[in-house]
Protein backbone atom coordinates (compact mmCIF):
# COMPACT_ATOMS: atom_id res chain seq x y z
CA UNK A 1 0.00 0.00 0.00
CA UNK A 2 2.30 3.45 -1.28
CA UNK A 3 0.50 6.80 -1.62
CA UNK A 4 -0.32 6.51 -5.32
CA UNK A 5 -2.49 3.78 -4.63
CA UNK A 6 -3.97 5.41 -1.73
CA UNK A 7 -4.71 8.74 -4.43
CA UNK A 8 -6.72 6.39 -6.56
CA UNK A 9 -8.41 5.03 -3.97
CA UNK A 10 -9.37 7.59 -2.21
CA UNK A 11 -12.69 8.72 -3.52
CA UNK A 12 -14.22 4.93 -3.37
CA UNK A 13 -12.59 4.65 0.34
CA UNK A 14 -14.65 8.10 1.52
CA UNK A 15 -17.68 6.49 -0.29
CA UNK A 16 -16.90 3.21 1.78
CA UNK A 17 -17.16 1.44 -1.43
CA UNK A 18 -13.96 -0.52 -0.69
CA UNK A 19 -13.47 -3.87 1.13
CA UNK A 20 -13.44 -3.85 4.82
CA UNK A 21 -9.33 -5.11 4.15
CA UNK A 22 -8.38 -2.48 1.66
CA UNK A 23 -10.43 0.15 3.88
CA UNK A 24 -8.18 -0.53 7.19
CA UNK A 25 -5.31 -0.86 5.52
CA UNK A 26 -5.89 3.08 3.91
CA UNK A 27 -6.91 4.24 7.36
CA UNK A 28 -4.01 3.17 8.97
CA UNK A 29 -2.09 4.44 5.78
CA UNK A 30 -3.10 7.80 6.27
CA UNK A 31 -2.51 8.13 9.67
CA UNK A 32 0.77 7.69 9.30
CA UNK A 33 1.75 9.51 6.06
CA UNK A 34 1.11 13.07 6.19
CA UNK A 35 1.15 13.48 2.37
CA UNK A 36 -1.86 11.14 2.22
CA UNK A 37 -3.60 12.75 5.40
CA UNK A 38 -3.30 15.91 3.12
CA UNK A 39 -5.05 14.00 0.38
CA UNK A 40 -7.82 12.81 2.47
CA UNK A 41 -8.62 15.89 3.84
CA UNK A 42 -8.94 17.84 1.03
CA UNK A 43 -10.92 15.22 -1.01
CA UNK A 44 -13.15 14.64 2.09
CA UNK A 45 -13.63 18.91 1.86
CA UNK A 46 -14.33 18.85 -2.10
CA UNK A 47 -17.07 15.90 -0.70
CA UNK A 48 -18.62 17.76 1.75
CA UNK A 49 -18.60 20.70 -0.62
CA UNK A 50 -20.63 18.02 -2.85
CA UNK A 51 -22.65 17.20 -0.08
CA UNK A 52 -23.89 20.65 0.15
CA UNK A 53 -25.41 21.09 -2.78
CA UNK A 54 -29.04 20.96 -2.77
CA UNK A 55 -31.31 18.93 -4.23
CA UNK A 56 -33.85 21.51 -6.53
CA UNK A 57 -37.37 21.31 -6.48
CA UNK A 58 -39.03 21.15 -9.76
CA UNK A 59 -42.12 23.36 -9.97
CA UNK A 60 -45.82 21.72 -9.42
CA UNK A 61 -45.74 22.47 -13.27
CA UNK A 62 -43.78 19.82 -14.20
CA UNK A 63 -45.77 17.36 -12.06
CA UNK A 64 -49.35 19.25 -13.32
CA UNK A 65 -47.56 18.44 -17.52
CA UNK A 66 -46.95 15.03 -16.88
CA UNK A 67 -50.21 13.76 -15.51
CA UNK A 68 -51.81 15.69 -18.27
CA UNK A 69 -49.58 14.08 -20.65
CA UNK A 70 -50.33 10.42 -19.20
CA UNK A 71 -54.09 10.84 -19.38
CA UNK A 72 -53.53 11.93 -23.02
CA UNK A 73 -51.16 8.88 -23.18
CA UNK A 74 -54.12 6.42 -21.63
CA UNK A 75 -56.48 8.06 -23.91
CA UNK A 76 -54.55 6.87 -26.70
CA UNK A 77 -54.17 3.40 -25.62
CA UNK A 78 -58.03 2.60 -24.91
CA UNK A 79 -58.47 4.58 -28.74
CA UNK A 80 -55.33 1.57 -29.69
CA UNK A 81 -57.56 -1.12 -27.74
CA UNK A 82 -60.79 -0.75 -29.64
CA UNK A 83 -58.75 0.19 -33.09
CA UNK A 84 -55.29 -1.90 -32.99
CA UNK A 85 -55.11 -4.82 -30.94
CA UNK A 86 -58.37 -6.58 -32.08
CA UNK A 87 -57.36 -6.97 -35.84
CA UNK A 88 -54.13 -7.37 -34.28
CA UNK A 89 -54.29 -10.11 -31.55
CA UNK A 90 -57.88 -12.21 -32.26
CA UNK A 91 -58.24 -13.72 -35.41
CA UNK A 92 -59.12 -11.73 -38.14
CA UNK A 93 -62.47 -12.45 -38.20
CA UNK A 94 -63.92 -9.48 -40.24
CA UNK A 95 -61.50 -10.01 -42.95
CA UNK A 96 -61.93 -13.71 -43.06
CA UNK A 97 -65.57 -13.25 -43.07
CA UNK A 98 -65.22 -10.85 -46.22
CA UNK A 99 -63.12 -13.49 -48.16
CA UNK A 100 -65.47 -16.22 -47.12
CA UNK A 101 -68.60 -13.84 -48.51
CA UNK A 102 -66.90 -13.58 -51.72
CA UNK A 103 -65.87 -17.16 -51.89
CA UNK A 104 -69.95 -18.17 -51.33
CA UNK A 105 -70.85 -15.45 -53.82
CA UNK A 106 -68.45 -16.72 -56.42
CA UNK A 107 -69.54 -20.32 -55.89
CA UNK A 108 -73.52 -18.92 -56.07
CA UNK A 109 -72.96 -17.23 -58.91
CA UNK A 110 -71.43 -20.25 -60.60
CA UNK A 111 -73.96 -22.72 -59.02
CA UNK A 112 -76.95 -19.92 -60.27
CA UNK A 113 -75.32 -19.70 -64.02
CA UNK A 114 -75.10 -23.32 -64.36
CA UNK A 115 -78.06 -24.21 -62.84
CA UNK A 116 -79.71 -22.07 -65.33
CA UNK A 117 -77.96 -22.98 -68.39
CA UNK A 118 -78.25 -27.03 -67.29
CA UNK A 119 -82.13 -26.42 -67.05
CA UNK A 120 -82.38 -24.36 -70.11
CA UNK A 121 -80.13 -27.02 -72.08
CA UNK A 122 -82.49 -29.99 -70.53
CA UNK A 123 -85.26 -27.87 -71.35
CA UNK A 124 -84.39 -27.43 -75.03
CA UNK A 125 -82.46 -30.70 -74.81
CA UNK A 126 -86.42 -32.29 -73.82
CA UNK A 127 -87.77 -29.83 -76.50
CA UNK A 128 -85.95 -31.14 -79.46
CA UNK A 129 -86.57 -35.22 -78.19
CA UNK A 130 -90.15 -34.55 -78.23
CA UNK A 131 -89.83 -32.53 -81.12
CA UNK A 132 -87.64 -35.74 -82.89
CA UNK A 133 -89.58 -37.87 -81.46
CA UNK A 134 -92.73 -36.53 -83.06
CA UNK A 135 -91.21 -35.97 -85.81
CA UNK A 136 -90.51 -39.56 -86.04
CA UNK A 137 -93.97 -40.25 -85.22
CA UNK A 138 -95.10 -38.09 -88.51
CA UNK A 139 -93.00 -39.86 -90.46
CA UNK A 140 -93.24 -42.93 -89.82
CA UNK A 141 -97.15 -42.04 -89.84
CA UNK A 142 -96.37 -40.96 -93.41
CA UNK A 143 -94.17 -43.38 -94.51
CA UNK A 144 -96.53 -45.99 -93.79
CA UNK A 145 -98.88 -45.21 -96.34
CA UNK A 146 -95.77 -45.02 -99.04
CA UNK A 147 -96.59 -47.07 -101.95
CA UNK A 148 -93.39 -48.90 -101.82
CA UNK A 149 -93.66 -52.07 -99.65
CA UNK A 150 -90.38 -51.66 -98.60
CA UNK A 151 -90.83 -48.18 -97.42
CA UNK A 152 -93.65 -49.20 -95.50
CA UNK A 153 -91.64 -52.41 -93.90
CA UNK A 154 -88.76 -49.30 -92.78
CA UNK A 155 -91.55 -47.51 -91.17
CA UNK A 156 -92.94 -49.96 -88.98
CA UNK A 157 -89.34 -50.89 -87.96
CA UNK A 158 -89.46 -47.25 -86.83
CA UNK A 159 -91.58 -48.20 -84.55
CA UNK A 160 -88.90 -50.14 -82.37
CA UNK A 161 -87.03 -46.31 -81.20
CA UNK A 162 -90.66 -45.79 -79.81
CA UNK A 163 -90.23 -46.40 -75.96
CA UNK A 164 -94.36 -45.44 -75.25
CA UNK A 165 -95.97 -45.30 -78.92
CA UNK A 166 -99.31 -43.44 -78.94
CA UNK A 167 -102.71 -45.18 -80.14
CA UNK A 168 -102.09 -43.08 -83.20
CA UNK A 169 -99.01 -44.99 -84.29
CA UNK A 170 -100.15 -48.18 -82.24
CA UNK A 171 -103.83 -47.78 -84.86
CA UNK A 172 -101.52 -47.48 -87.77
CA UNK A 173 -99.56 -50.48 -87.12
CA UNK A 174 -102.71 -52.52 -86.94
CA UNK A 175 -103.79 -51.25 -89.91
CA UNK A 176 -100.76 -52.73 -91.71
CA UNK A 177 -101.02 -55.66 -89.94
CA UNK A 178 -104.68 -56.31 -90.92
CA UNK A 179 -105.12 -54.87 -94.32
CA UNK A 180 -101.46 -54.44 -96.17
CA UNK A 181 -101.61 -55.89 -99.18
CA UNK A 182 -98.09 -56.76 -99.23
CA UNK A 183 -97.96 -59.85 -96.53
CA UNK A 184 -94.20 -58.62 -95.84
CA UNK A 185 -95.36 -55.40 -94.36
CA UNK A 186 -98.00 -57.10 -92.36
CA UNK A 187 -95.58 -59.51 -90.94
CA UNK A 188 -93.18 -56.70 -89.86
CA UNK A 189 -96.08 -55.32 -88.48
CA UNK A 190 -97.35 -57.87 -86.18
CA UNK A 191 -93.61 -58.58 -84.83
CA UNK A 192 -93.47 -54.68 -84.37
CA UNK A 193 -96.77 -54.67 -82.52
CA UNK A 194 -95.19 -57.79 -80.44
CA UNK A 195 -93.61 -55.31 -78.76
CA UNK A 196 -96.02 -53.49 -76.55
CA UNK A 197 -97.72 -56.60 -75.11
CA UNK A 198 -99.54 -54.92 -72.41
CA UNK A 199 -101.56 -52.35 -74.91
CA UNK A 200 -105.11 -53.59 -74.80
CA UNK A 201 -105.68 -52.58 -78.38
CA UNK A 202 -102.74 -54.46 -79.42
CA UNK A 203 -104.01 -57.62 -78.28
CA UNK A 204 -107.81 -57.16 -79.13
CA UNK A 205 -106.45 -57.17 -82.90
CA UNK A 206 -104.35 -60.05 -82.87
CA UNK A 207 -107.47 -61.71 -81.17
CA UNK A 208 -109.67 -59.97 -83.94
CA UNK A 209 -106.44 -60.60 -86.90
CA UNK A 210 -106.28 -64.55 -85.70
CA UNK A 211 -109.65 -64.94 -87.80
CA UNK A 212 -109.00 -62.73 -90.52
CA UNK A 213 -105.74 -63.43 -91.32
CA UNK A 214 -105.27 -66.32 -94.17
CA UNK A 215 -101.59 -66.12 -94.69
CA UNK A 216 -100.06 -69.34 -92.56
CA UNK A 217 -96.56 -67.52 -91.63
CA UNK A 218 -98.89 -64.50 -89.84
CA UNK A 219 -101.02 -66.93 -88.56
CA UNK A 220 -97.83 -68.49 -86.75
CA UNK A 221 -96.81 -65.42 -85.66
CA UNK A 222 -99.79 -63.99 -84.21
CA UNK A 223 -100.30 -67.46 -82.41
CA UNK A 224 -97.04 -67.50 -80.86
CA UNK A 225 -97.56 -63.61 -79.38
CA UNK A 226 -101.15 -64.89 -78.33
CA UNK A 227 -99.54 -67.77 -76.47
CA UNK A 228 -96.52 -65.36 -75.32
CA UNK A 229 -99.39 -63.47 -73.36
CA UNK A 230 -101.01 -65.95 -72.06
CA UNK A 231 -104.58 -64.69 -73.65
CA UNK A 232 -106.88 -66.75 -72.92
CA UNK A 233 -109.55 -64.78 -75.37
CA UNK A 234 -107.37 -66.26 -77.82
CA UNK A 235 -108.52 -69.92 -77.27
CA UNK A 236 -111.74 -69.39 -79.51
CA UNK A 237 -110.48 -67.92 -82.24
CA UNK A 238 -107.55 -70.39 -82.75
CA UNK A 239 -110.48 -73.28 -82.23
CA UNK A 240 -112.08 -71.74 -85.35
CA UNK A 241 -108.93 -72.15 -87.04
CA UNK A 242 -108.32 -75.93 -86.35
CA UNK A 243 -112.03 -76.09 -87.44
CA UNK A 244 -111.34 -74.50 -90.79
CA UNK A 245 -110.72 -76.93 -93.44
CA UNK A 246 -108.07 -73.70 -95.12
CA UNK A 247 -105.62 -73.64 -92.35
CA UNK A 248 -102.69 -75.70 -93.30
CA UNK A 249 -101.39 -78.41 -91.22
CA UNK A 250 -98.74 -76.62 -89.68
CA UNK A 251 -100.26 -73.85 -88.57
CA UNK A 252 -102.94 -76.67 -87.08
CA UNK A 253 -99.78 -78.04 -85.12
CA UNK A 254 -98.76 -74.54 -84.13
CA UNK A 255 -102.30 -74.07 -82.75
CA UNK A 256 -102.64 -76.90 -81.09
CA UNK A 257 -99.43 -76.54 -78.91
CA UNK A 258 -100.54 -73.07 -78.49
CA UNK A 259 -103.67 -73.97 -76.65
CA UNK A 260 -102.30 -76.40 -74.60
CA UNK A 261 -99.30 -73.57 -73.28
CA UNK A 262 -102.41 -71.18 -72.73
CA UNK A 263 -104.22 -73.42 -70.63
CA UNK B 1 -41.70 -0.40 -14.96
CA UNK B 2 -41.87 -3.90 -16.15
CA UNK B 3 -45.66 -3.32 -15.66
CA UNK B 4 -45.56 0.04 -17.93
CA UNK B 5 -43.97 -2.14 -20.18
CA UNK B 6 -46.86 -4.28 -20.71
CA UNK B 7 -49.20 -1.59 -20.78
CA UNK B 8 -49.84 -0.67 -17.40
CA UNK B 9 -49.70 3.32 -17.27
CA UNK B 10 -50.90 3.84 -13.67
CA UNK B 11 -47.42 2.08 -12.80
CA UNK B 12 -46.19 5.13 -14.70
CA UNK B 13 -47.61 7.46 -12.08
CA UNK B 14 -45.04 5.45 -9.46
CA UNK B 15 -42.18 6.04 -11.68
CA UNK B 16 -42.90 9.99 -12.26
CA UNK B 17 -42.86 10.19 -8.65
CA UNK B 18 -39.67 8.32 -7.74
CA UNK B 19 -37.65 9.82 -10.64
CA UNK B 20 -38.80 13.20 -11.39
CA UNK B 21 -37.01 14.81 -8.96
CA UNK B 22 -33.45 12.93 -9.66
CA UNK B 23 -34.20 13.85 -13.24
CA UNK B 24 -34.47 17.49 -12.94
CA UNK B 25 -31.75 17.17 -10.61
CA UNK B 26 -29.56 15.38 -13.01
CA UNK B 27 -30.51 18.06 -15.85
CA UNK B 28 -30.30 21.01 -13.54
CA UNK B 29 -26.77 20.14 -12.56
CA UNK B 30 -25.59 19.76 -15.82
CA UNK B 31 -27.42 23.15 -17.21
CA UNK B 32 -28.82 25.81 -14.62
CA UNK B 33 -31.78 26.32 -16.45
CA UNK B 34 -34.72 25.34 -14.51
CA UNK B 35 -37.24 25.88 -17.26
CA UNK B 36 -35.44 23.97 -19.71
CA UNK B 37 -34.61 21.37 -17.10
CA UNK B 38 -38.27 20.79 -16.46
CA UNK B 39 -39.39 20.51 -20.61
CA UNK B 40 -36.33 18.03 -20.32
CA UNK B 41 -37.53 16.24 -17.27
CA UNK B 42 -40.72 16.08 -18.44
CA UNK B 43 -39.52 14.94 -22.36
CA UNK B 44 -37.88 11.99 -20.43
CA UNK B 45 -41.13 10.61 -18.93
CA UNK B 46 -42.74 11.23 -22.41
CA UNK B 47 -39.94 9.16 -23.93
CA UNK B 48 -40.34 6.72 -21.54
CA UNK B 49 -44.19 5.93 -22.02
CA UNK B 50 -43.35 6.26 -25.87
CA UNK B 51 -40.87 3.36 -25.62
CA UNK B 52 -41.71 1.58 -22.86
CA UNK B 53 -42.30 -1.60 -24.96
CA UNK B 54 -38.39 -1.07 -25.54
CA UNK B 55 -37.44 -2.00 -21.80
CA UNK B 56 -36.60 -5.67 -21.42
CA UNK B 57 -36.02 -5.91 -17.80
CA UNK B 58 -32.67 -5.16 -16.30
CA UNK B 59 -31.84 -2.28 -14.45
CA UNK B 60 -34.27 0.76 -14.67
CA UNK B 61 -32.23 3.65 -13.49
CA UNK B 62 -29.93 2.74 -16.03
CA UNK B 63 -32.56 2.73 -18.72
CA UNK B 64 -34.41 6.10 -17.75
CA UNK B 65 -30.56 7.52 -17.46
CA UNK B 66 -30.18 6.79 -20.42
CA UNK B 67 -32.99 8.21 -21.88
CA UNK B 68 -32.23 11.26 -20.07
CA UNK B 69 -28.46 11.31 -21.54
CA UNK B 70 -30.20 11.32 -25.08
CA UNK B 71 -32.42 14.14 -24.31
CA UNK B 72 -29.75 16.41 -22.87
CA UNK B 73 -27.50 15.95 -26.09
CA UNK B 74 -30.18 16.87 -28.01
CA UNK B 75 -31.03 19.80 -26.50
CA UNK B 76 -27.48 20.36 -25.77
CA UNK B 77 -27.11 20.14 -29.79
CA UNK B 78 -30.58 22.13 -30.13
CA UNK B 79 -29.21 24.74 -27.92
CA UNK B 80 -25.76 24.49 -30.03
CA UNK B 81 -27.86 24.97 -33.17
CA UNK B 82 -29.52 28.46 -32.55
CA UNK B 83 -26.57 29.68 -30.48
CA UNK B 84 -28.63 30.70 -27.76
CA UNK B 85 -26.16 28.20 -26.01
CA UNK B 86 -23.95 31.13 -24.97
CA UNK B 87 -26.47 33.26 -23.71
CA UNK B 88 -28.59 30.12 -22.38
CA UNK B 89 -25.22 29.05 -20.28
CA UNK B 90 -24.52 32.88 -19.14
CA UNK B 91 -28.16 33.31 -17.73
CA UNK B 92 -27.95 29.99 -16.24
CA UNK B 93 -24.56 30.47 -14.33
CA UNK B 94 -25.70 33.75 -13.18
CA UNK B 95 -28.82 32.53 -11.71
CA UNK B 96 -27.24 29.81 -10.13
CA UNK B 97 -24.79 31.49 -8.71
CA UNK B 98 -26.59 34.49 -7.03
CA UNK B 99 -28.49 31.68 -5.45
CA UNK B 100 -25.65 29.71 -4.08
CA UNK B 101 -23.43 33.29 -3.36
CA UNK B 102 -24.80 31.87 0.25
CA UNK B 103 -22.86 29.21 0.26
CA UNK B 104 -19.42 29.87 -0.54
CA UNK B 105 -18.34 26.36 -1.07
CA UNK B 106 -20.72 25.45 -3.31
CA UNK B 107 -19.66 28.50 -5.30
CA UNK B 108 -16.58 26.76 -5.36
CA UNK B 109 -17.96 24.00 -6.34
CA UNK B 110 -19.78 24.63 -9.22
CA UNK B 111 -16.90 27.06 -10.26
CA UNK B 112 -14.75 23.98 -10.62
CA UNK B 113 -17.70 21.82 -12.31
CA UNK B 114 -17.85 24.50 -15.13
CA UNK B 115 -14.12 24.11 -15.95
CA UNK B 116 -15.30 20.44 -16.75
CA UNK B 117 -15.99 19.69 -20.21
CA UNK B 118 -19.62 18.21 -20.73
CA UNK B 119 -18.74 14.85 -20.91
CA UNK B 120 -16.79 14.92 -17.21
CA UNK B 121 -19.33 16.74 -15.85
CA UNK B 122 -22.09 14.35 -16.45
CA UNK B 123 -19.78 11.45 -15.32
CA UNK B 124 -19.75 14.08 -11.70
CA UNK B 125 -23.21 14.56 -11.97
CA UNK B 126 -24.21 11.24 -12.23
CA UNK B 127 -21.44 9.48 -9.54
CA UNK B 128 -21.40 12.36 -7.19
CA UNK B 129 -24.80 13.70 -7.41
CA UNK B 130 -26.95 10.73 -8.08
CA UNK B 131 -25.07 8.42 -6.36
CA UNK B 132 -25.16 5.89 -8.98
CA UNK B 133 -22.27 3.35 -9.12
CA UNK B 134 -19.82 2.50 -11.38
CA UNK B 135 -21.09 -0.38 -13.02
CA UNK B 136 -24.38 1.45 -14.03
CA UNK B 137 -22.91 4.60 -14.96
CA UNK B 138 -20.95 1.97 -17.51
CA UNK B 139 -24.21 1.00 -18.96
CA UNK B 140 -25.66 4.02 -19.37
CA UNK B 141 -22.65 6.05 -20.83
CA UNK B 142 -22.32 2.34 -22.93
CA UNK B 143 -18.21 1.90 -21.25
CA UNK B 144 -17.39 -0.70 -19.33
CA UNK B 145 -16.84 -0.43 -15.36
CA UNK B 146 -13.66 -0.05 -14.97
CA UNK B 147 -12.81 2.75 -17.48
CA UNK B 148 -15.63 4.58 -16.00
CA UNK B 149 -14.20 3.94 -12.44
CA UNK B 150 -10.82 5.27 -14.00
CA UNK B 151 -12.55 8.50 -15.00
CA UNK B 152 -14.01 9.27 -12.07
CA UNK B 153 -11.08 9.31 -10.24
CA UNK B 154 -9.03 11.38 -12.35
CA UNK B 155 -11.99 13.59 -12.50
CA UNK B 156 -12.22 14.23 -9.06
CA UNK B 157 -8.40 14.66 -8.45
CA UNK B 158 -8.44 17.49 -11.49
CA UNK B 159 -11.42 18.77 -9.52
CA UNK B 160 -10.14 18.79 -6.31
CA UNK B 161 -7.47 20.68 -7.79
CA UNK B 162 -9.16 23.31 -9.13
CA UNK B 163 -11.28 23.56 -6.01
CA UNK B 164 -8.60 24.19 -3.71
CA UNK B 165 -7.21 26.68 -5.78
CA UNK B 166 -10.55 28.36 -5.78
CA UNK B 167 -10.63 28.23 -2.22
Amino acid sequence: MDCKDIEQQIVDYLDGQLPVETSQKIKSHITTCDDCQVVYKETKSLFLAFSKVEEEQPSDNLRHEFYKLLEEEKQLQNDKVVELSKPEKDFPWKQAFQIAASILFMIGGYLLGSHNSKQMASHEISALQKQTIELREDMMLAMIENQSPSKRIQAVNFTESFVKPDTKILEALIQRMEYDGNMNVRLAAAEALSEFPESSIVKDAFIAALTTQKDPSLQIAIIQFLVKIQEKRAIAPMQQLLEHSDTPDFVKEQVNSGISQII
Amino acid sequence: MLDVSRGNLDAMAHIFERYNKRLYNFFYQMIKDKDVCEDMTQTVFYKVMRYRSSYKGGQFVSWIFKIARNVFSDQYQKSKKTLNNENLELIAHKNGESKEERNDDVAHLHNALNTLNSQDRELIVLNRFQGIKYDKIAEIVGSSEGAVKVKVHRIMKKLKTVYLETI
